[in-house]
């Protein structure tokens, strides 16, 4: 159940320099960030893909076992896209593409990061999300934390990280330590008499 | 010659010395009986003088020269007393409108014209440059998390302009679409969550 339109999300910026807001992110910026990802995906497996042909064709392998190989680098190329949102959600929350365009995948409640378990449903929502002509993602146009199918199967939220400046991070990082130890910042002494 | 050139210069006013009256006559005698008593003894206590200045320059250089004046020197800075009474004279009034009256007076100024005039300074920062320790200073503020992320912060340049003004329409895009979609729903409008503070 979706909480009250305007609620706060806590602070969970894990002091990585950046500190998410409560404005969850929409579709367009999602899109954008996706496309920038995939063609991060694309580009590296198409170097590799075209590093490992040129190896190959000096080779003369066999067809069957040319075939074998093309199967195998396919597995690789799912299981390199896999991993890469897997292990971006699941350590910063941010993909190049969302760190791009400053916004980061949280999971709903206390917890800092996404674990791997809830970034591989998530991008298996994705998927699921996609193959109804895209339909599972209408849903963050209507959803009062504009939450798509994929976020609502794994629980997560993508809200803004914007990424602060040096100063600003140092007083974050300091109020997050007072934050921790429940004890009220200092302000420094006065100087002079 | 004259009666008059044989006079003491004081007895060719005798106008002068007949108007003072008899009182100053006698104090003219008995300043002469003086000088001429003295007269043999002036040489003499010349020379005692110059002995004396001569015995107390000898007595300086001898001073400048030995190890004793560094130890007085040293025993006056490590005294107690003279430190505290130095670290009085730096905290009164008098040392601040000194240092002010020094700045005002634009001797500073000149201070500054006359280093970077003479060179002193091009010598300083060549001096500087040539030192490690200064490099070792400059590896160590390199390899601060601080500056390293103020680097890579400021080092995009364009591209960070271009990002900006990307991201800015692209969550107008958001709005827009979400608006959009909506109306063609006939749903409500979402109400947005309220604006964070600024840096939290």
């Amino acid at each position: 159940m979706d909480p009250p339109a305007g609620s706060v999300e806590p602070d969970r910026s894990g002091g990585t320099g950046s500190a998410p807001d409560t404005r969850y992110v929409g579709l367009a910026t999602r899109t954008i960030a996706f496309a920038l990802d995939a063609g991060l995906i694309n580009l590296v497996a198409v170097i590799v893909g075209v590093g490992a042909s040129l190896i190959l064709s000096l080779l003369h392998l066999p067809g069957t076992l040319r075939t074998i190989l093309a199967a195998a680098g396919g597995a690789a190329y799912i299981c390199w896209a896999v991993g890469y949102f897997v292990v971006f959600w699941s350590t910063t929350g941010q993909t190049p593409g969302a760190r791009m365009m400053q916004f980061r995948v949280l999971p709903v409640g206390d917890e800092q990061v996404l674990k791997p378990r809830r970034a591989l449903l998530r991008c298996a929502g994705i998927l699921l999300a996609a193959l109804p002509l895209f339909a599972g993602f209408v849903r963050i146009l209507f959803d009062s934390r504009r939450r798509g199918f994929h976020d609502r199967l794994a629980g997560t939220v993508v809200v803004n990280a914007p990424q602060l400046g040096v100063a600003a991070t140092r007083r974050a990082s300091i109020r997050a330590a007072h934050a921790a130890s429940g004890r009220p910042p200092t302000t420094p002494p006065a100087m002079g008499p | 010659m004259s009666e008059n050139h044989r006079l003491d210069p004081q007895d060719q006013r005798p106008n002068r010395r007949r108007a003072q009256g008899p009182l100053a006559m006698i104090a003219g005698v008995g300043g002469r009986a003086a000088s001429a008593a003295l007269r043999p003894l002036a040489a003499p206590a010349s020379a005692a003088a110059e002995a004396g200045l001569t015995l107390e320059r000898r007595a300086v250089d001898r001073l400048l020269e030995s190890d004793e004046l560094g130890r007085i020197v040293n025993a006056a800075i490590d005294n107690p007393h003279v430190q505290a009474a130095v670290e009085q004279a730096l905290a009164s009034e008098g040392a601040t409108r000194l240092v002010d009256s020094l700045v005002d007076s634009g001797l500073v100024d000149r201070l500054m014209t006359r280093l970077f005039d003479s060179g002193a300074i091009d010598r300083l920062l060549y001096r500087l440059v040539s030192s490690d320790a200064l490099w070792d200073v400059v590896d160590e503020v390199a390899a601060s998390p601080t500056v390293t992320a103020a680097i890579s912060q400021q080092g995009l340049g364009f591209a960070d302009q271009v990002g900006e003004e990307v991201r800015a329409r692209s969550r107008t895009a958001d709005d827009w679409i979400e608006r959009t979609a909506r109306r063609l729903a006939h749903r409500p409008p979402r109400t947005l969550p309220p604006e964070p503070e600024p840096g939290v």
